[in-house]
């Protein structure tokens, strides 16, 4: 009976759905949004493990704008409580070019201990070794991509490209990764010794930054207090001066980072919400219209017996036929836009269960709550009033 | 045993009053006191001038008005006061099947849609109610359109459709307003045609008409004015 009302009124019936779709599909687009963050955060950590100390140059205010943080400092960090390992690398853009191909990508200046602790292997070629650093050798290991990109499938080793105004010569080739170092993906990184970065390539332009990691993750606290201890009197820094380096331990980056994600996640949730409440008010506004059309039919409904109960659940089924269709349609946009909008690179997103299930759920209960108030209105109609109605 | 004074009457009116309050809070007074008594399988129909409130008495015989005043028995038991939505639409619904002037088909739906929806608010399972829905047309020669919207149907095959939905759940009593005020004569005598066998069914039929043409077919005739019962078994003055 609700079906065969709906569809006497089609053009009615899609446009009171369309709020809900768009609804539904913003739930599902917004979930994917979500879920996209928190797997890029994922992505962005994941070889970092829940030992690592992080320590990065912390510029201050006022007058104590400069950071004396150097590569170099990882190798006093040794010494510090807990420390397992350090090791220290500068981070930053340049173009390189070989041969006609010239762009942009990563340059990392590491030191000897760097490949290995990051878990890189070499494919091709060797590592950057503890000379390198001592020489301020002009020599790289490059990232898969770069090799691909500059020397389409030729060996690459022994060859010399250019990055910025520098000339490096090729010594190692790195297996393909897929994972990033800091903000550089390692596919995509020139990596370099460090003190030929901080002296000629990147110079001031780079960004230092001190990986170590602790004996136990319980130790991370003392491992800290150690490590501002050793750099405090390295900088030679004055009681009263600010520390001149941050200290991030992998824990609580992650947790930060996860925690941004999921206040994205809310705000986008709290979107979604709006537009389902809005919709359900449209919905709300139909059955109302569609209530007073139908007058006359709740009066001859009366008549032959309809009890308020039985009329009530008429209308409250047809809204909630009216939301479902609504959510199921949106379920399938939203489906098929994600990945639409991840081919095109527009934004991370990743499907999730949640979504759908949710964005469905809402739609039915938003039938159920927008639809009760006009069923019930019209369960209530006089009948003998109902059957004079035109 | 005790047994009521009213129990020979399927229906039985005392004093009933009805009046419409206007939106200021004036009192209409449209029935003032009627008292009348049916008969079980007695064909009954109300006459009167037009709002002489042949239309609220039958609103009022067929529980779609609450009484202002009085009391109303049905099958001796005085229902005048009864409120709950539940008795009063299991009463519509089983004791009484109404029939209209203007049909009052649903349009979306099918001739045995219309007929079966009855049945459907008294629970009965699909099945069950397209067959009675399907038996009762094809009863009154409707067995080809049972697939036909009412707008795909003639007046006269409208009401038939409209006298098979009344029939749907067996009621004992039967209520038309002006059933063939729509109609063509012949359509109309068809219609009347199948009131008379009302009565062979031991059904109790209250019907309200303006023409004698019509009432000539029922077995007493109750007239109104101005409210009250100007007589209980009024005579057509005519040759009919």
């Amino acid at each position: 009976m609700s079906f065969e009302s709906l569809l006497a009124k089609k053009t009615r019936t899609f446009l009171s759905m369309l709020g809900i779709i768009i609804g539904v599909a913003t739930v599902i687009a917004v979930f994917a949004v979500g879920r996209g963050a928190q797997e890029s955060v994922n992505a962005q950590f994941q070889n970092l493990s829940a030992n690592s100390i992080l320590i990065m140059p912390n510029r201050g205010r006022g007058f104590t704008s400069s950071s004396k943080l150097k590569t170099a400092d990882a190798q006093l960090l040794l010494s510090a409580d807990h420390i397992a390992s350090a090791t220290g690398a500068i981070q930053g853009n340049s173009t390189v070019s070989y041969g006609s191909t010239d762009k942009s990508y990563g340059v990392i200046g590491v030191d000897q201990n760097f490949i290995t602790l990051s878990n890189l292997t070499v494919a091709d070629g060797r590592e950057i070794a503890a000379s390198d650093i001592e020489e301020k050798a002009m020599v790289a290991v490059i990232g898969q991509t770069v090799a691909t990109d500059l020397f389409a499938g030729q060996p690459a080793v022994g060859s010399t490209i250019t990055v910025g105004s520098k000339k490096l010569e090729i010594i190692g080739v790195l297996e393909k990764l897929g994972s990033r170092i800091g903000m550089i993906s390692v596919d995509e990184a020139v990596i370099i010794p460090s003190s030929t970065a901080e002296k000629s390539v990147l110079g001031d332009r780079g960004q230092i930054m001190i990986m170590t990691t602790v004996d136990n993750v319980d130790n991370t606290g003392l491992a800290t207090t150690s490590i501002t201890a050793i750099l405090r009197n390295e900088h030679k820094l004055k009681a009263n001066q600010e520390d001149d380096f941050r200290i991030m331990d992998a824990g609580s980056m992650v947790a930060a980072a996860q925690a941004s994600a999921k206040t994205l996640a809310t705000l986008l949730t709290a979107i979604a919400a709006i537009t389902l409440l809005v919709s359900g008010i449209g919905i709300m506004n139909v059955m109302f219209v569609t209530v007073a059309e139908r007058t006359k039919e709740i009066g001859i409904a009366k008549a032959i017996g309809g009890k308020r109960s039985d009329i009530l659940l008429q209308f409250l089924l047809e809204s909630i036929i009216l939301s479902m269709a609504g959510g199921i349609i949106g379920m399938i946009i939203g489906q098929v836009a994600i990945p639409i909008i991840s081919y095109f690179n527009l934004m991370t997103m990743a499907s999730s269960t949640t979504g759908p299930i949710l964005g469905f759920t809402f739609s039915v209960l938003v039938g159920i709550f927008f639809g009760f108030y006009p069923a019930f209105k019209a369960s209530r109609l006089d009948p003998v009033d109902a059957l004079r109605s035109e | 045993m005790f047994i009521s004074m009213t129990d020979n009457f399927v229906i039985k009116l005392e004093n009933v009053h009805k009046s419409y309050y206007l939106v200021n809070g004036e009192e209409i007074p449209v029935l003032k006191g009627i008292n009348l008594e049916i008969k079980k399988g007695e064909f009954v129909a109300i006459m009167g001038e037009s709002g002489g409130g042949k239309t609220t008495l039958l609103n009022i015989i067929g529980c779609l008005h609450p009484l202002t005043k009085g009391k109303y028995f049905l099958d001796g038991e005085n229902i005048g006061m009864v409120k709950d939505d539940f008795t009063l639409a299991f009463i519509r619904n089983k004791k009484m099947g109404f029939i209209f002037q203007q049909f009052n088909l649903f349009s979306r739906f099918s001739a045995l849609k219309n007929v079966a929806l009855p049945a459907l608010y008294a629970g009965l399972p699909a099945g069950e109610r397209e067959a009675k829905a399907k038996t009762l047309l094809s009863s009154v020669g409707m067995a080809e359109r049972i697939h036909h919207k009412p707008t795909e149907l003639s007046g006269g095959q409208q009401q038939r459709v409209a006298i098979c939905r009344s029939l749907v759940n067996d009621p004992e009593i039967i209520l038309a307003d002006e059933p063939t005020g729509a109609l063509d004569s012949k359509s109309g005598l068809e219609v009347m045609d199948i009131f008379t066998k009302f009565k062979k069914q031991g059904r109790t039929v209250v019907m309200v008409t303006h023409t004698s043409e019509v009432a000539k077919y029922a077995d007493r005739i109750i007239y109104l004015r101005d409210g009250q019962v100007l007589d209980n078994d009024y005579k057509l003055k005519s040759k009919y």
